[in-house]
């Protein structure tokens, strides 16, 4: 009840707020791992972890308004047209797990969430809802990945720990260890997206590289979905040797499109973000290890220390 | 040369506890995770083996009362820091290994286990590293109006050492190392302090 009243309460300030151009407060609140805050501005609802924005929601339509490189998470149709099961890990504030319930409704989602406080945040704030097809487990990836008997037709990852300076992977889901572990859970067909806040040249270059090096250690093919609107760069791996190229891309988009197992409106634009060479910081980056993964020098930008 | 030795002495040990609990939390995130939980076992566990080797040191070395003593539990603990990353992996696995596939684990094991797997590794070596405080201050007393400033300096020289634990494994080991070789080098460091108490007793002949 008194969640209802607050709502109503936000919407309202959310109004007020758009005459005034300030953002309105909706949540607040320290958990163990972030400064958890969700800010209405606009119309357009934001989830920020310690300054840094995690999700973006139009209040209108909960699908519209998110990040452009949350929707590279729906490219690993493109590899496998029968996705049944799908584990995601990092929920946010759940962009990804919205578009998967509307739009995929024969598959059931995962979710694999570190932080309670988030979790009740995505649920309240985010319309986030646990049903039969979407099921959230509170428990570190890595964990769950390692103790789940399910097997899975795509592994999303979104799992961001966040600082005052900036987001920074957690160095135990980087390494050759963790992405044996992901395809031991992967089906034949199997597909892991990787979202790494960085560049393929440039800013946080090394740490894209090194991310790209350790997962061509464990899959056959990389490829990359470098974001427009944003500094992300999302890397897709196969269980499959198969090569893709651009033209190929096409054809199984046209495929997908046309039977209506994707209905995406953007799909077709995202996939000219495409990239099937290595990023050139993967030549010198090392292969991410349990026993070296020397995430926050890469993060820094000092380069490759070995 | 017996002072600056002494001061060297409990730097090192100093440093050493640091390096084992900042590294450990990383070592031990590779089974239990990212949680919140892992740092709050290494902090509290860590604290835990320091209270208990302050308390053991000092009244061993009243027993005791001289250095040569440590070089036995300097050279267990040099030793099972050396072999850390051999025969701890499936110690940890199988902690987290024992609830059932496919469940959630409960709650309260969830907090509990890392502490398992904080104690299983670092106990031991944490508890050694600390008796080297109170147990040179013993050694070190000549006379008791001087023992306030002698208490002090030790525990100074031996937190010193921890402070430079703490930002050399963060800045300098975790790129430059792996955490094998970290652990190695560790319980060499040990075992060089062991040599370092038989040394002592030697020079204060």
């Amino acid at each position: 009840m008194s969640a209802i009243l607050l709502k109503r309460a936000a919407c309202f300030c959310a109004l007020l707020n758009c005459v005034a151009g300030q953002a309105a407060i909706v949540f607040d609140r320290f958990s163990a791992y972030h400064h958890i805050q969700v800010l209405d501005e606009r119309g357009v609802r934001t989830l920020s972890f310690n300054g840094s924005m995690e999700t973006r929601m139009s209040l209108a339509n909960p699908r519209q308004g998110h990040f452009e490189y949350t929707e590279y998470f729906q490219m690993p149709w493109l590899w496998n047209h029968d996705i049944k099961r799908v584990l995601m890990a990092g929920l946010g504030g759940g962009s990804t797990q919205r578009a998967y319930q509307h739009y995929y409704t024969n598959v059931v989602v995962d979710t694999v969430e570190l932080d309670p406080v988030v979790v009740s945040v995505a649920r309240t704030y985010f319309g986030v809802i646990e049903t039969p097809r979407h099921r959230i487990h509170t428990d570190d990836a890595r964990v769950f990945l390692r103790r789940t008997t399910n097997t899975y037709d795509v592994i999303l990852m979104d799992a961001y720990a966040t600082t005052r300076y900036g987001s920074s992977l957690p160095p135990h889901l980087t390494t050759r260890e963790f992405f044996t572990a992901v395809r031991e859970r992967l089906t034949t067909n199997g597909v892991i997206a990787y979202n790494v806040i960085g560049r393929t040249a440039g800013w946080r270059a090394n740490i894209v590289g090194a991310l790209y090096r350790t997962m061509n250690d464990v899959f056959p093919r990389v490829y990359l979905f470098p974001a427009k609107e944003s500094q992300n760069v999302v890397l897709l791996a196969t269980v499959s040797a198969e090569r893709f190229d651009a033209g190929r891309l096409q054809r199984e988009a046209a495929t997908l499109l046309r039977s209506g197992t994707v209905k995406l409106a953007t799909f077709s634009a995202r996939l000219t973000s495409f990239m099937n060479n290595p990023p050139p910081a993967s030549a010198q980056s090392p292969v991410l290890t349990d026993d070296h993964a020397p995430i926050e020098s890469l993060l820094a930008g000092e380069g490759p220390p070995r | 040369m017996l002072k600056v030795a002494t001061a060297v002495f409990v730097f090192l040990g100093g440093f050493a506890v640091m390096v084992l609990e900042i590294i450990g939390a990383r070592y031990l995130a590779r089974d239990f995770g990212g949680s919140f939980y892992v740092w709050i076992s290494q902090i509290g566990v860590i604290l835990i083996a320091l209270a208990l080797g302050y308390a053991v040191g000092g009244a061993l070395a009243d027993r005791f009362r001289r250095a040569g003593f440590l070089a036995v539990p300097l050279g267990i603990a040099g030793v099972f820091t050396l072999f850390i990353p051999n025969f701890t992996p499936p110690l940890l696995e199988a902690i987290v290994m024992r609830h059932p596939p496919g469940e959630e684990i409960p709650a309260l094991w969830q907090k509990l286990d890392p502490v398992l797997g904080s104690t299983l590794v670092f106990f031991l070596p944490c508890v050694v590293l600390a008796t080297l405080c109170p147990y040179m201050i013993r050694l070190s007393t000549r006379h008791l109006e001087r023992v306030g400033t002698i208490s002090g300096l030790t525990y100074a020289a031996s937190t010193v050492g921890s402070i430079a634990g703490v930002f050399v494994s963060g800045y300098i080991f975790i790129d430059h190392l792996t955490l094998p070789a970290i652990f190695r080098a560790t319980g060499t460091l040990a075992l060089f302090l062991a040599g370092l108490s038989l040394a002592m007793d030697r020079w204060l002949k």
